[in-house]
């Protein structure tokens, strides 16, 4: 049960997105530029292996499909690209139509891999499925009633619904169901019927804030979303409760669920925050980063005074000093094993060029957190 | 010629005008002289309980209900004025121990009064001010200051 | 009066901790374009309502944020006549050397004497919280050189005009 955090620090610059593939011996990530960089894990440490250069303005998101293994890239410039490996070894891009006007700010494959969405500053989303006969990938839009750039997407298990959060203050979770590459999904308390572009529920905060992360719970009964306002809101569809926590922490950009009681948020406090469920409850639990100590903060008697004649002065209070993992935002957290109900471990990447991997402590047959 | 001078951002439909951002948050507006009279109430509630001597009440009944929205100028001055009053009438000692019995909505509420009152220095004593929110932010963390400044619904 | 210094900056320091919370954001008004919003004012639903941290009716800091970038403007006090020129000298001084400054915006906003300008890129390449230290590192200092300049220039005021009278006795 290793909760000693691994710190993986790249040194080229703050990390935008990242992506693992299955086995996680392989990370897409980029260094808030054009380029998606491949590391290969190599005996502990991440060696370069290939570089994605097709973009020509900041890439804001990668994801990696799993099964398929292809990986998906957005960028600023309006355009995204799947990225194959062919015969050689090599990762080939494939067009895809956006039809967007505005840039790309964030794209996630479907559970199924048949299908993403990318969600843009143009006021839509773009659901991109792959036609056969011209050999590239087509988006049908979801605009309806998207007021202002979309910030984050997440799928629901079962292909269809997918979840968005917008900067109009609203979480909303929409129907991607594309006739010819869908079968009708059975019911979920989402809707029934769903055809492209319906509107399963639309929530927000109640105190304003930007949607920065949401996603569904596992099951995919329930939504978690976090804005600006650094509330968490957790909307359970089975019973119709929705539940703001409100943190008194900076606001959240990122979230995760761990399992039915937990997820786990981060953002712009640099360390991981876990919220659990007691009862019907949610609630701030506690963070993930147990401080990191600084090595020559002494005890001794001397150390003391010192400290103590240097509170005197006004200016010394002026040193700050970040004693988490990360030093600056976190902007993303992915699981990184476990399965979707039970994630053992998640990996963080922030705009301090650090990608770090935590253990959840969970192991199954134990149900807390042990910190 | 004339075409350059049109403001095309302005015309674009799918942008969110302030208008919209407000009804998005606060709602249907309720009649002024409703929101000016319940203001005038509560005002008169407030002072009551202060000569009571019951400064926790006299908090939480001015923080109560504020007067959100664009048009309520001369009700969200009033309400202003009756919370500076209970701030300045509570004595520093008993502020720490006040603060923590508050609610969490009523710590946001108090936020964003503590910021309304430093807003205009000249009327209100700013040291007492930056002294309650010196107190609220160590109980309400700096997330009750975010939600200041994300919350559309202003004092 | 200075027992108000600690909680002001204090309040300060929190209120800018707060509204530093910035991240990238495209332009959704111009293409391929990444403006800071809190300059541009197209969007409405980007930005955040501005803040006031007032220490007396003299000294004042507004802090104005959006979703990629935050502005803040001080307003320094200026008891006299000379502190006003001094003042004035000072920020001209800086502020004609923005670019190397970075973060300082050239213009002040109306009613304050000096902004900063703070976007994601600068969130990105300095940190936080070492930003924050250096704003109210910044307010600390700038009263203190003003304080400093101004007994110089008594000092010297004092020193010129008894050599000047000297020479009538």
């Amino acid at each position: 049960m290793s909760n000693q955090p691994i710190v993986n620090e790249f040194g080229l610059g703050p990390i935008s997105c990242h992506a693992f593939n299955q086995d996680r011996s392989e990370l897409a990530v980029c260094f808030n530029s054009n380029v998606v960089s491949i590391f290969r894990q190599s005996g502990g440490s991440w060696t370069l292996s290939s570089t994605l250069a097709e973009h020509d303005k900041p890439v804001t998101s990668i994801d990696w499909a799993p099964k398929s293994n292809r990986i998906v890239t957005c960028s600023q410039d309006r355009n995204a690209y799947v990225w194959t490996l062919d015969g050689q070894k090599q990762w080939k891009p494939t067009l895809v139509l956006l039809r967007i006007n505005r840039a790309a700010t964030f794209v996630r494959w479907s559970p199924e891999e048949d299908k993403f969405a990318v969600a843009s500053g143009s006021r839509c989303i773009s659901v991109c499925y792959f036609e056969e006969d011209n050999d590239w990938w087509v988006g049908k839009h979801i605009k309806k009633p998207i007021r202002s750039t979309v910030l984050s997407l997440d799928w629901h298990p079962n292909n269809v619904l997918l979840a968005a959060g917008c900067a109009d203050m609203k979480a909303r979770v929409f129907s991607a169901f594309i006739k010819g590459i869908d079968k009708k999904p059975a019911p979920t308390p989402w809707g029934e019927k769903l055809p492209f572009n319906t509107v399963c529920g639309e929530f927000s905060s109640g105190s304003g804030g930007w949607i920065h992360g949401v996603a569904f719970s596992p099951d995919g009964n329930s939504l978690a979303f976090t804005g600006h306002d650094s509330t968490i809101t957790v909307v359970d569809q089975a019973s119709g409760s929705v539940q703001t926590i409100r943190a008194p922490y900076l606001p959240y950009v990122s979230v995760l669920w761990l399992n039915e009681s937990q997820i786990v948020a981060a953002g712009h406090d640099c360390a991981p925050h876990l919220f659990e469920k007691k009862g019907n409850e949610w609630s701030f639990s506690a963070s993930l980063d147990s401080a990191v100590k600084k090595a020559d903060v002494g005890t001794s008697a001397r150390d003391t005074f010192r400290r103590m004649a240097s509170r005197a002065q006004a200016t010394a209070t002026n040193d700050t000093e970040v004693h988490t993992h990360h030093q600056n935002t976190i902007n993303s957290i992915r699981a990184f094993s476990g399965s979707r109900d039970h994630v053992e471990q998640f990996s963080t990447s922030g705009i301090d060029g650090k990608l770090v991997i935590w253990g959840t402590g969970l192991s199954r047959g134990m149900g807390n957190l042990h910190l | 010629m004339s075409f350059r001078k049109i403001d095309i951002d302005a015309l674009e439909e799918d942008a969110l005008g302030q208008d919209e951002l407000d009804f998005q948050e606060i709602g249907e507006l309720r009649p002024q002289h409703e929101v000016e009279s319940q203001v005038n109430n509560r005002a008169q509630e407030v002072r009551s309980l202060l000569q009571r001597g019951n400064a926790a009440g006299a908090l939480t009944t001015s923080l109560q209900d504020p007067p959100y929205g664009r048009n309520f100028g001369v009700a969200k001055a009033r309400n202003t004025q009756t919370v500076m009053e209970v701030l300045n009438s509570i004595k520093v000692a008993e502020v720490p121990q006040l603060v923590k019995t508050l609610g969490p909505q009523e710590q946001d509420v108090l936020m964003k009064y503590l910021y309304a009152g430093m807003a205009a220095p000249e009327q209100n004593n700013s040291g007492v001010l930056l002294a309650w929110h010196e107190k609220l932010t160590e109980v309400a963390g700096q997330g009750c200051i975010v939600r200041v400044i994300t919350d559309r619904r202003t004092v | 009066m200075s027992n108000t210094l600690r909680p002001y900056l204090g309040a300060v320091r929190q209120t800018l901790t707060a509204a530093m919370c910035l991240e990238n954001f495209s332009s959704q008004v111009a293409e391929r374009h990444n403006k800071p919003e809190v300059e541009t004012s197209t969007s409405k639903e980007v930005l955040l309502n501005p803040v006031i941290i007032s220490r007396n009716d003299k000294e004042k800091v507004l802090i104005e944020t959006s979703v990629n970038s935050l502005r803040i403007s001080i307003a320094i006090k200026q008891a006299d006549e000379s502190e006003r020129i001094l003042a004035h000298k000072f920020t001209r001084f800086l502020t004609q050397r923005a670019e190397s400054f970075v973060i300082l915006r050239r213009k002040p906003i109306e009613g304050y004497d000096i902004s900063f300008l703070i976007t994601n890129a600068h969130t990105e390449q300095m940190y936080k919280h070492k930003l924050v230290d250096f704003i109210i590192q910044f307010m600390e200092e700038v009263d203190k050189e003003i304080s400093e300049m101004k007994l110089s220039l008594n000092a010297r005021l004092r020193a010129v005009s008894e050599a000047y009278l000297a020479g009538f006795n």
